[in-house]
């Protein structure tokens, strides 16, 4: 703990006080809008930190980095439009929450989530970076391959009721993440000759198109007749949650807390598969799984909270070995070399007020974040008071934005309009969006570590059960493929029994 | 309604048998194992195809039922509405890196606007559109360093 | 945008705030202004947006010599990466040593790795520029690319770096020779981490270097982690590939803290900071293997435009600034100016073709 006062200290002078409040806020802002992420916010401000100290650069970025999780969500909540892959999982209750009126609440307590979410994992980190970065090593493709197996099963297992449509669109997901150069050959696929094409799809473009411009879409269905509706909607007043959502969000909030944590630290995992895991898995240990997508509370605040400590998670391999855990980690990465700062192994000794004095910046951050955070909800409720009329051509143009800054071509606006098409399809049919969109996340990452793990051993299957990780990980895959069938079992035994008591 | 229902699924295994025939298209490997690169799509969109097989048989055994949502939701003047926009998004893509982003979103957002909103609320279409644009062109460009046309 | 441009854009900002704000208040008070009076202020106030437009996208400095408008560095990579580093730091050394009077503007056009961006730049006037590297000429001899480098006017080669072969710090290899003596005696036992595509100076470097100990490129496991360098160290610490090749700077400092060792590096003598870590060279294999960095402008500018660049960035190249970044970044000065710049992509694409074709990549 030696260097943890002059970190300390570090991390209270006004100045960096000022860069934690500017980058929370910045973050909370880009985190908000479709398609711009912490990567990009953290990218543009790279020749502002040219002249900085870098104790206080990295302090900026990390506030922006973790402050991008807590905005991420508002949009989910508001629209149902995620900013990014770590804010999914915040549409699937928090959406319908804010259909029931209940936006303001969702907002609070998404904002508190992630903010116990971000201190626990500061706790975690100072407690354990070592040894879990030690821990993140053993995860080889096999690992991985079992780990993203996990993660779209448990997003499979969610659309109960319509597994087909839920399979489908999985299937589509991952033969979109198949577009373009296969890394392991060289071998262009699907890539109709296009050099565009050739990096395969942004996911982000997916997002962006099928939540934000399907979304609308959908909207438009029914924007002429909407007009007394409106009044009902008007109830948002409340800015604060009540006793009652909170006992139900507290414990989910600290389990998913260290969850987030521990697939954050994992390099390439990251905020999106551990919101996911932490909903599914709570969804599974719910009396009341039925609410879960219908604005369930814990059903947002949980995956809240994990991918915020995945965030903090994150920092852990880029500061103990210098290895970006995500693509905005690997953002800093570079920016911090500009300044001369090579983070790795010697960090924590060569330089250790700077690493204290990041800590310690994420929890004034964090503190400073549920702030800022609480009082913009009231501000931003007021969103939903703008007439839907205005509201959806705006957001249609921000999405073209948001599209245009991910790789600046026009290319991307027919994907963008196309995937609001397949989205609105999707919406009118009732097929579940997130197996689509998860899918071609982890599709790649899921091919060629399945691949990469059958080169290392020569072609045996057997590299799957190899180690404890590969086991536990194969054991919860089945567990979260099976378990809506066994619930599915007891309850019809129930029914059944039922059935003889009153016949 | 009965075409859409019957149709997505129809579409669904036409997609998959799009991506299954171009898979075993895919240009052998030259390095490491020659058909590496085909496994993985072959087997997704065969599994996609024979899901959207069960998925149709599923629909055509459910026609008779009525879904009122479908038959409510396809107005003729929600679906212009889309058409619109999206004819727009084209005009949009076409114009946006010669026109320049401001005015080709002042002429986007304000076409959308005016066709959704109505003529008779132009004041406030024009200050949105025109302030909409300036601000995010502003925030974009200059303040995050976003290099738009 | 300079100061005065700047000033002139809040004086418009405020003025245009006020005016909405004034406007927004007659209106939601009575609305009983004259609609003719609004429409006069809109158009008044549109004009001044266009203008206003017009104006930053345009400050020239107006003397008829080149540059005549601002300059555009093209990365043709995202924000965050090596290209967009370079561009970034070009157009902010030039600004700062007031080298260049006009604007320099970095515009980023990512994909097809390089190829989106050259392909943009190809179509530009002499005011615009690109950063390059090695894929300018791999990409057309992997058939991903119709331009080659002789579609554009080469202007400089930048920096480079150096390439390193690493391997866990248990393994059994005293130098770069046991490992390739092992690959050749059980090749499907030494599985070879790289990223994040085939075909780049990594995999490259490392095909060169294996052939000129009569290793067969076909004997060569790679394993391709696509998230680049970060990952394929992490690989190698986890024990997950036995050997890797990869730029110096993922892995050095994993070297000097001892959680890895670099077998050998491509440069022509050895390195500060690495004086235990032999060359390829005088381990026997008689090679030097830079992965250069430079810029490039499109295609036929004239004698003057090139001098220009000669001239300006050979004066950068001597900055403070410049070498700082060259520490930071664990690069080493490579700056040729336009016309050696030339000579040495005739030789490359010579190796290129040679070593891609070796690969096994194209056949």
């Amino acid at each position: 703990m030696e260097g943890f006062v002059e970190g300390l200290m570090t991390a209270i002078q006004p100045i960096n006080i000022i860069w934690i409040v500017i980058g929370g806020f910045l973050g909370t802002v880009v985190g908000m809008l479709p398609g711009l992420g912490p990567a990009t916010a953290v990218a543009v401000l790279i020749p502002v930190t040219f002249g900085m100290d870098p104790t206080s650069a990295i302090i900026l970025m990390a506030a922006i980095y973790y402050g991008a999780m807590y905005g991420g969500s508002r949009s989910s909540i508001l629209l149902n439009t995620p900013g990014d892959g770590s804010a999914i999982a915040a549409t699937f209750d928090g959406y319908p929450m804010a259909k029931k009126g209940q936006a303001g609440q969702a907002m609070a307590i998404s904002a508190v989530a992630s903010f116990i979410g971000g201190i626990l994992a500061t706790f975690g980190f100072v407690a354990l970076a070592k040894p879990l970065a030690s821990f993140a090593l053993q995860f080889g493709p096999s690992e991985y391959f079992l780990l993203m197996l996990l993660t779209l099963s448990a997003i499979v297992s969610l659309s109960t009721g319509k597994m087909i449509k839920g399979f489908i669109a999985m299937c589509l997901g991952l033969l979109l993440s198949t577009i373009g150069i296969d890394p392991q050959t060289g071998v262009h696929r699907f890539t109709l000759g296009m050099p565009h094409l050739a990096e395969g799809i942004d996911f982000l473009i997916v997002i962006i198109g099928i939540y934000a411009v399907g979304e609308v879409f959908y909207n438009f269905l029914t924007i002429y007749k909407e007009k007394k509706k409106q009044k009902e909607n008007q109830d948002m007043g409340k800015t604060w949650f009540t006793k009652e959502q909170w006992k139900r969000s507290k414990w989910p909030i600290l389990r998913s807390a260290p969850l987030g944590f521990i697939v954050g630290v994992l390099p390439g995992a990251g905020g999106t598969i551990a919101s996911m895991i932490s909903y599914s898995t709570e969804k599974q240990l719910s009396k009341k799984p039925e609410e879960f997508g219908k604005g369930a509370v814990e059903g947002l605040a949980a995956p809240e909270s994990a991918n915020n400590s995945a965030s903090v998670g994150a920092m852990i391999p880029l500061l103990t070995m210098g290895i970006p855990g995500s693509g905005t980690t690997a953002v800093m990465l570079g920016a911090l070399i500009m300044l001369g700062v090579r983070p790795g192994p010697m960090l924590f000794e060569n330089d250790p007020v700077m690493v204290w004095g990041l800590i310690n910046s994420m929890f004034i951050g964090n503190i400073a974040l549920v702030i800022i955070n609480v009082l913009l909800v009231g501000l931003l409720v007021k969103v939903l008071h703008t007439p839907a009329k205005v509201l959806y051509p705006l957001i249609i143009m921000l999405a073209f934005i948001g599209t245009y800054t991910l790789s600046y071509s026009t290319v991307d606006f027919y994907l963008l309009l196309l995937f609001g098409l397949i989205g609105l399809v999707m919406k009118v049919l009732d097929f579940p969006i997130a197996p689509l969109v998860l899918a071609l996340i982890v599709g790649t990452d899921m091919e060629q570590n399945f691949r990469m793990a059958l080169t290392s051993s020569n072609g045996s299957l057997s590299i799957f059960f190899s180690s404890g990780i590969s086991v536990i990980l194969m054991i919860l895959t089945v567990l979260s493929l099976c378990y809506p069938l066994i619930l599915k079992l007891i309850k019809n035994r129930k029914r059944k029994e039922d059935q003889t008591i009153s016949g | 309604m009965r075409i859409i229902k019957i149709g997505l699924p129809i579409l669904m295994i036409a997609v998959s048998l799009v991506f299954l025939i171009s898979s075993f298209q895919i240009p052998k490997a030259t390095l490491g194992s020659a058909n590496g690169p085909l496994y993985f799509p072959i087997g997704i969109s065969a599994l996609m195809l024979i899901l959207s097989v069960i998925y149709l048989v599923n629909e055509l055994r459910n026609i008779h039922e009525k879904e009122e949502k479908l038959t409510d939701v396809f107005s003729k003047r929600a679906i212009q509405l889309i058409v619109v926009t999206i004819i727009l998004g084209i005009i949009y893509a076409l114009t946006f890196e010669t026109l320049g982003f401001l005015i080709s979103t002042i002429l986007f957002l304000g076409v959308l606007l005016f066709y959704l909103n109505g003529w008779r609320k132009w004041l406030v279409n024009v200050i949105v559109t025109v302030s909409f644009s300036f601000i995010t062109w502003y925030g974009f460009s200059q303040l995050l360093g976003v290099s738009l046309p | 945008m300079n100061l005065i441009d700047f000033k002139f854009l809040i004086d418009n900002f405020k003025k245009t705030f006020t005016f909405i704000y004034s406007e927004f208040n007659i209106n939601s008070e009575f609305n009983k202004i004259r609609g003719v009076d609004i429409v006069k202020k809109l158009v008044v106030f549109v004009l001044a947006v266009l203008i206003l437009t017009a104006c930053s996208s345009n400050s020239t400095s107006g003397n008829g010599e080149y540059p005549t408008k601002n300059i555009e560095v093209v990365a043709p990579a995202s924000p965050g990466g090596g290209w967009d580093l370079t561009a970034r730091s070009v157009q902010k050394i030039l600004k700062d040593n007031s080298l260049v009077d006009n604007n320099i503007n970095v515009i980023n056009k990512p994909g097809g790795g390089g190829e989106v961006g050259w392909s943009y730049l190809h179509t530009k006037d002499s005011h615009y520029l690109a950063v390059n590297s090695s894929l300018l000429l791999t990409n057309h001899f992997l058939g991903q690319s119709k331009l080659t480098y002789e579609d554009f006017t080469p202007l400089a080669t930048l920096a480079t770096e150096w390439q390193a072969i690493a391997v866990s710090v248990d393994a059994p290899y005293e130098n770069i020779n046991d490992l390739f003596e092992d690959i050749k005696n059980d090749p499907a036992s030494i599985k070879i981490g790289v990223g994040p595509g085939l075909g780049n100076d990594d995999h490259l470097s490392f095909v060169q270097a294996a052939g000129m100990r009569d290793v067969a490129a076909k004997d060569l496991n790679f394993l391709v982690y696509d998230g680049g360098g970060g990952d394929v160290v992490t690989a190698l610490l986890g024990n997950h590939v036995n050997a890797v090749t990869t730029s110096l700077s993922e892995v050095k400092e994993q070297h000097i803290a001892g959680k890895l060792k670099i077998l050998a590096v491509s440069s022509e003598d050895r390195l500060e900071e690495l004086e235990d870590v032999p060359t390829l060279k005088e381990e026997g294999i008689d090679m030097v293997f830079p992965h250069w960095r430079g810029i490039m402008g499109p295609p036929d500018m004239t004698e003057e435009e090139i001098k220009y660049w000669d001239e300006k960035l050979g004066e950068m190249v001597k900055s403070e600034e410049w070498a700082e970044l060259l520490t930071n970044n664990d690069w080493d000065d490579f700056y040729q100016n336009s016309s050696d710049t030339k000579a040495f992509f005739d030789e490359q694409a010579e190796l290129y073709k040679d070593l891609i074709g070796e690969s096994g990549l194209v056949q």
